[in-house]
């Protein structure tokens, strides 16, 4: 197994320091669907402020992975802890799903409500915000994703760029620690990709914390400070972009890279 | 025929109006318990064993109403729930429109438990996996998000239910129910005119549930909204203009 390097321990920071500053970290996690093992203990973690991006080819257990840390399916074995606490036990997953934000590959915006809809309904339901209040925060992201003036389209009226700038203001709408990506470009036409890394990157220079499963090599080798590559449900390497793209130390690893 | 309609225009014009009010309130009323039932499907198990074993309980219940009331005739329902009432209440039967509202209610609603079922989980996986993912409980995405949209593609098979149900509460006659079928037999005794009377209750029929049905085919266009939207301003409007422009109308 390669060493794992982390990008706060790059910087040289203490090992108190870099605690504080680890919003989740996966412990051992093991996922099996019936005699299948999608993850076989897995353990990484991720700071405030880091933008990981998940690499690996298919079935390799990235989605998998990401779907545990919002506990949109349940892990076997090990822990998962957003701030210290252990969420695999958690009784109401909502709780942790408000702070901990995603982004899907198919944008699973609500087919019955308008784009300025789809954005105030996590606000005014969960964060119980008034009607002023979550109008000003959905305009407030929609404006940065570049959608407000399509507040009232549906989404089935929006093309799949559109969709996922959408679907991504939505998420910031909950104002969460960190987001989590899954594929987020991976339905759309090369153009619309374009649009759509642009918002995600400019997300990052802002400081939000993404953890970005893609197959998007250009976007992680630009943008992330932290490459997770999965193969066959475990961890093969994972560094700074300069480790893995430019000196890979695992043969699968490098093979890969070699064909993307 | 004419001179039927003529004569007897009250009779049947009151026919008609116990015909709609029963088709009209037992397909609501049907439709509200199809939405229980279906909701109540779908709930998540319950982690708490004692109330997994309640939730069973209820799931068997359930089942045994819808395929009971899918499984038997209006007309012999209609019988044993009016005069088996009569015989746990020593001998007094139910006000005959308040049994006929119960009778068709509760059997539109074992075929609305179904059909909105059906409506549920036809709607994408990724609708609830969006809705989770912001931090809504289940009952919060199934209100807001999956509902409307089931509702919505369910309409024509709750149009369907309605439309039966004005020729179906014809079986209600044999509880005495004063709907339009029940009128044409009072007619028919009077006149003689067997043919007649029922061509011309037969007519109204067509016309009650050819005009309903355009009715409502007239109010799914009108939910499916406007083909087009507005743009507002440019694309890189802030939310100052957009406020102003929402406020001008």
């Amino acid at each position: 197994m390669a060493e794992k390097l982390t990008p706060s321990a790059q910087i040289g920071q203490t090992n108190s320091a870099q605690d504080s500053s680890v919003i989740i970290r996966v412990e051992h996690l093991g996922k099996n669907f019936g005699e299948n093992e999608v993850l076989k203990d897995i353990d990484f973690y991720v700071n405030k402020g880091d933008v990981t991006c998940i690499i690996g080819p298919s079935g390799s257990g990235k989605s998998t992975l990401l779907r545990c840390i919002n506990l949109f399916e349940k892990p076997t074995s090990g822990r998962i802890l957003f701030h210290g606490e252990d969420v695999t036990a958690m009784r109401k997953p909502p709780l942790l799903r408000q702070k901990v934000g995603m982004v899907f590959q198919s944008f699973n915006l609500f087919n019955n409500l308008n784009v300025l809809h789809n954005c105030m309904l996590g606000p005014r339901k969960v964060l119980k915000l008034n009607k002023a209040d979550a109008e000003k925060t959905a305009m407030k992201y929609l404006e940065s994703v570049g959608m407000a003036a399509f507040v009232n389209a549906k989404p089935r009226q929006l093309s799949g760029g559109q969709k996922q700038r959408v679907a991504i203001a939505r998420a910031l709408c909950m104002n969460p620690e960190v987001l989590l990506f899954d594929e987020p470009t991976s339905a759309l036409d090369p153009e619309m990709v374009g649009e759509v890394l642009s918002t995600m990157k400019t997300l990052a220079e802002q400081g939000l914390t993404m953890l970005v499963v893609t197959h998007e090599m250009g976007f992680a080798k630009d943008v992330a400070n932290h490459i997770v590559f999965m193969d066959g449900g475990v961890i093969v390497e994972e560094g700074t972009p300069e480790q893995i793209f430019t000196h890979p130390q695992q043969e699968r690893t490098k093979e890969f890279l070699s064909k993307s | 025929m004419i001179e039927i309609l003529c004569e007897y225009i009250t009779d049947i014009l009151i026919g008609v109006g116990y015909t709609m009010l029963v088709a009209l309130i037992g397909t609501i009323v049907g439709l509200i318990i199809g939405v229980l039932i279906g909701v109540y499907r779908t709930i998540p198990d319950p982690k708490n064993k004692f109330v997994k074993v309640l939730k069973k309980i209820g799931d068997y219940i359930l089942t045994a109403y819808v395929e009971i009331f899918r499984g038997t005739p209006m007309m012999v329902q209609a019988m044993v729930i009016f005069w088996g009432f009569a015989k746990l209440n020593n001998g007094q039967t139910l006000d005959v429109t308040v049994s006929g509202l119960i009778i068709v209610s509760i059997n539109t609603g074992a075929y609305m438990a179904e059909i909105v079922r059906g409506g549920i989980i036809s709607i994408d996986k990724g609708q609830f996996e969006g809705a989770h993912a912001l931090g809504l409980t289940h009952s919060q995405t199934m209100f807001q998000v999956v509902l409307p949209q089931a509702l919505r593609n369910i309409l024509p098979s709750v149009s369907n239910e309605f439309v039966i149900n004005i020729k179906d509460t014809s079986v209600l006659n044999v509880i005495g129910f004063t709907e339009l079928f029940f009128v044409a037999k009072d007619i028919v005794t009077q006149t003689y005119k067997t043919f007649e009377t029922y061509l011309l209750v037969a007519i109204v029929y067509f016309i009650l549930t050819f005009s309903i049905s355009m009715l409502l085919r007239f109010i799914e266009r009108k939910m499916d909204g406007n083909k087009n939207y507005k743009v507002l301003g440019s694309q890189n409007m802030d939310a100052e203009s957009y406020v102003k422009e929402v406020n001008n109308g």
